[in-house]
């Protein structure tokens, strides 16, 4: 029975996310007897919440772990976090006390908002179109399905929040959201802030889809003029105060108020992008991939205060053509502050962002380290570490049990908790991932 | 960990040849063995003319003078990694199926893989990072009867370091491709074209065994039937492409009881694992893989109509139905040769259970004991050959990796020198 659900529960998220307009949670579209209670997940409420675990690992900045610990969970938030205390009463208690409690992951570069589903750009959807070279004034808001089949497998594999954003065919594709991993959310309750921030590809992918920007989008000199002539305008439109509808988020990168990821790969690629949103802009920019021979410009990067998104690849094997494993995780990671990792979902499943936790521990970084790099300093790179990312009083009721280490792929999730609601028990559920 | 390299370092080159013994230190040995001992706390193992000469715990164990020492410090040893299901033996210069799958006829009883071998190649190299140092490299699936298989070591550059032995299996593809390539045959047909192919080897085999008994004249070589005489006299067997319930269901009651050939099953996923009880009755181990689990997908073709929609656990589900036998493979390059030891992870994952080390045993001494080469391979016990894996810890867990490999009491793979494949 728990095993026939998974299936169901799909189609009855699929379904809700097709038909239910935005706004209103219902699965009877379905048309059938599938029903959201049918698909195991527990209703929202205000019920606060007494979660005993083993091991609670805050993920803060002292480090702190809690031995055995409790987590209280109240309004959404994290009222208590510490020494495994006993439940008070009004509360109820979930027992994981065999459990290990971590804080939601977070995954700042991820194209699973529209669950592989419309539009005609191949696998991504409604990702992104290829029309213009730099787009300022698009966003992936309008094609968020929330709770998707997608968003529903990060979930269970303990991501709970994420930056959805357009691809890197076209130079500036636009403005993603942040949103949270809820299975069964609209897009009021899922979305962290839309736009969440900007998406920029700087070379390594529009130069393939030239047909969009002809000549001048096939060199870096193209494309980083086409950058820096919108950026000039934008920069422009902010010091004269002046509304230009096509402008307006994009001024609010230039105001520091919303941050910037920037795809880009390869030595001379990173070094660019620093140095444009860096140097010249000032912008609150995270390096996205840094792939290939990347690393060689990681001390840099560095200095120049530039946090680096690595992924999906977190090692270097035929760019550098030395014959072996280059290490660049853990270059990255010992370079510099807020070292952080991404999937690149779907290019790495969103539930599997964990193992880039794991490949980057196996590359010789303490694994309490990995796991910064997947909570903590994604959060903090983007500005939102006052949100998730650790497990502090405060914070949003983000939390993972896994059965162990989440580095650990022997080991799985139990339960997530997101917002202080449980998105996913394993129990109940049954183990999706 | 700092001090334990630079002592690994120290010792890189000392025992190079296969004739000068010597006596690796390590702060735990996981031997892996069926029957016995599996994890002796700090070990010593003696390799002598490229075999082990003893191993246990320091304490019972004397290094005998003359021996020269290899101190591991903190890191683990367990035995290589075995792979009875991997096609980069070839490597990877001619595709994926060119140089070692033929389609000519539907069942092609004469076809040795092993001329196709490139001993040492690149993606072999890579596997031995990853642990994995014995492969049995075999032809595709893209016929019913592919051909002969050869067991091979991975980290050796010449032919005749490497043979484990030829034949190392006949492949045979139960269903499951054979239809996708050739004209359009059924299930029904495939069948009865095996049977009748394995019966008339059966068959050669037999004159021959009559004439070695002095019982019948003595029969006319056929090179197209020889290897049958190995297969039928048990000195190999036959490693079975096979999945979905009612084809695992024929390669049990064709191939084993009604055949009598010693085989195993080879893929064995999508419902196969429901069969746990008949393969454990029939003495037929699985080596599962590359799926490590039946996938959700409503309507998905191999769903076959007899499981409902699910996700199902293949390694711990034959567990539960009874079977002891339970080991992983990587149908390398599908899974990469080196991730064989995530394989293992995965099955973990999804509830093998490895309080018994049923996880590392499931990549080292049941595929050794399904292919016949457990007294020689397999474990870390005294008199098999010394192919050893120095770990930083549980190589089930990603985030330990493969720091040195002896193969044949031969170091041939070492981080500390060697560039790091893995």
């Amino acid at each position: 029975m728990v095993r026939r659900w998974i299936a169901a529960g799909w189609l009855v998220a699929v379904a809700a996310s097709c038909a239910a307009p935005s706004g209103e949670r219902s699965a009877s579209s379905a048309g059938s007897d599938l029903t959201i209670e049918a698909a195991g997940v527990a209703p929202l409420g205000p019920e606060p919440v007494a979660l005993q675990c083993a091991r609670v690992l805050t993920v803060d900045d002292e480090d702190r772990i809690f031995s055995p610990g409790t987590l209280l969970l109240r309004d959404g938030r994290i009222e208590y976090v510490g020494a495994a205390i006993e439940t008070p009463p009004g509360y109820r208690e979930i027992d994981h006390r065999d459990g290990w409690a971590f804080p939601g992951m977070v995954d700042l570069h991820t194209h699973i908002h529209t669950g592989g589903w419309g539009g005609s750009n191949g696998y991504l959807g409604d990702d992104h179109p290829i029309l213009r070279p730099v787009n300022p004034e698009l966003s992936t808001q309008s094609s968020l399905r929330p709770s998707n089949p997608l968003v529903r497998l990060a979930c269970a594999g303990g991501v709970t929040t994420v930056f959805g954003i357009p691809g890197s065919g076209i130079v500036m594709s636009g403005f993603g959201v942040l949103y949270k991993t809820k299975t069964n959310a609209t897009f009021e309750e899922a979305v962290l802030a839309s736009p969440g921030g900007l998406k920029v590809a700087q070379t390594h992918n529009p130069e393939r889809y030239r047909a969009a920007t002809g000549d001048l989008g096939s060199t870096r000199a193209g494309m980083s003029w086409t950058l820096e002539d919108l950026n000039d305008r934008a920069v422009a439109a902010l010091e004269q105060g002046r509304f230009d509808p096509a402008l307006e988020n994009l001024k609010k990168v230039h105001s520091g108020e919303l941050p910037v990821l920037i795809h880009c790969a390869g030595a001379q690629g990173v070094a660019n992008t620093v140095r444009m949103w860096k140097g010249a802009y000032d912008t609150r920019c995270v390096v996205s991939h840094g792939s290939f021979t990347g690393y060689r410009v990681a001390d840099w990067a560095a200095e120049q205060g530039v946090p680096v998104n690595h992924g999906p690849r977190t090692l270097d094997y035929f760019s550098s053509r030395l014959g072996e494993i280059v290490p660049s995780s853990r270059i990255y990671a010992e370079a510099g502050e807020n070292f952080s990792l991404n999937t690149d979902s779907p290019i790495f499943p969103s539930e599997e962002l964990f193992l880039q936790g794991t490949t980057t521990a196996r590359q010789g970084v303490d694994s309490y380290a990995a796991l910064r790099a997947l909570t903590i300093h994604p959060a903090r790179s983007f500005g939102i570490d006052d949100r998730v990312g650790s497990l502090e009083v405060g914070k949003d009721a983000d939390v993972v049990i896994s059965t162990g280490s989440l580095l650990d792929p022997r080991e799985h999730v139990e339960l997530v908790v997101i917002d202080g609601s449980v998105q996913y028990a394993r129990e109940k559920d049954g183990q999706w991932f | 960990m700092l001090l334990s390299l630079a002592l690994v370092a120290l010792q890189a080159d000392a025992p190079a040849s296969a004739h000068a013994p010597f006596a690796i230190k390590a702060t735990k040995a996981l031997t892996c063995a069926q029957e016995g001992t599996r994890v002796y706390d700090r070990a010593v193992c003696l390799v002598r003319d490229g075999h082990i000469e003893r191993i246990g715990r320091a304490a019972d164990v004397e290094i005998p003078e003359g021996y020269e020492v290899v101190d591991v410090g903190e890191r683990w040893i367990m035995p290589g990694l075995i792979d009875l299901h991997s096609h980069v033996g070839a490597g990877a210069q001619t595709g994926l199926s060119n140089d070692f799958t033929d389609n000519v006829y539907l069942a092609n009883p004469g076809f040795r893989i092993s001329s196709a071998a490139i001993p040492g190649n690149p993606l072999l190299r890579t596997g031995l990072a990853g642990g994995v140092t014995t492969v049995l490299f075999i032809p595709g699936s893209i016929s019913n009867m592919g051909g002969w298989g050869v067991l091979m070591k991975t980290g050796f550059d010449d032919w005749e370091s490497s043979l484990v032995r030829d034949p190392g299996s006949l492949k045979v593809a139960q269903s499951g491709n054979p239809e996708r390539w050739t004209t359009g045959v059924s299930r029904t047909f495939m069948n009865w074209n095996t049977r009748l192919t394995l019966k008339k080897g059966i068959a050669y085999a037999e004159a021959w065994q009559r004439f070695e008994a002095g019982e019948g004249p003595e029969p006319d070589v056929d090179v197209q039937w020889e290897y049958f005489r190995q297969l039928v006299g048990k000195e190999t067997q036959i490693s079975v492409h096979t999945q979905v319930y009612q084809v695992v269901l024929m390669t049990l009651t064709m191939l084993r009881a009604e055949l009598g050939f010693d085989i195993y099953l080879d893929h064995g996923t999508v419902g196969g694992w429901k069969l746990g009880a008949m393969a454990q009755e029939l003495g037929v181990p699985a080596i599962a893989g590359p799926r490590t689990f039946d996938t959700p997908a409503t309507g998905h073709r191999f769903a076959a109509g007899n499981t409902e929609p699910g996700f199902y656990p293949v390694h711990s589900g034959y567990r539960a139905n009874g079977l002891e036998l339970v080991g992983f493979n990587t149908d390398s390059p599908i899974v990469p040769q080196e991730e064989l030891s995530v394989q293992a992870a995965v099955g973990a994952r999804y509830g093998l259970d490895d309080s018994d080390m049923s996880v590392l045993r499931g990549v080292t001494i049941i595929p050794a004991i399904a292919a016949g080469i457990d007294d020689r391979l397999g474990s870390l016990e005294e008199g098999k050959e010394a192919d050893i894996l120095v770990v930083t810890g549980h190589i089930a867990d990603p985030r330990e990796y493969v720091e040195r490999v002896f193969l044949s009491g031969r170091s041939v793979y070492d981080i500390s020198e060697d560039k790091r494949l893995w």
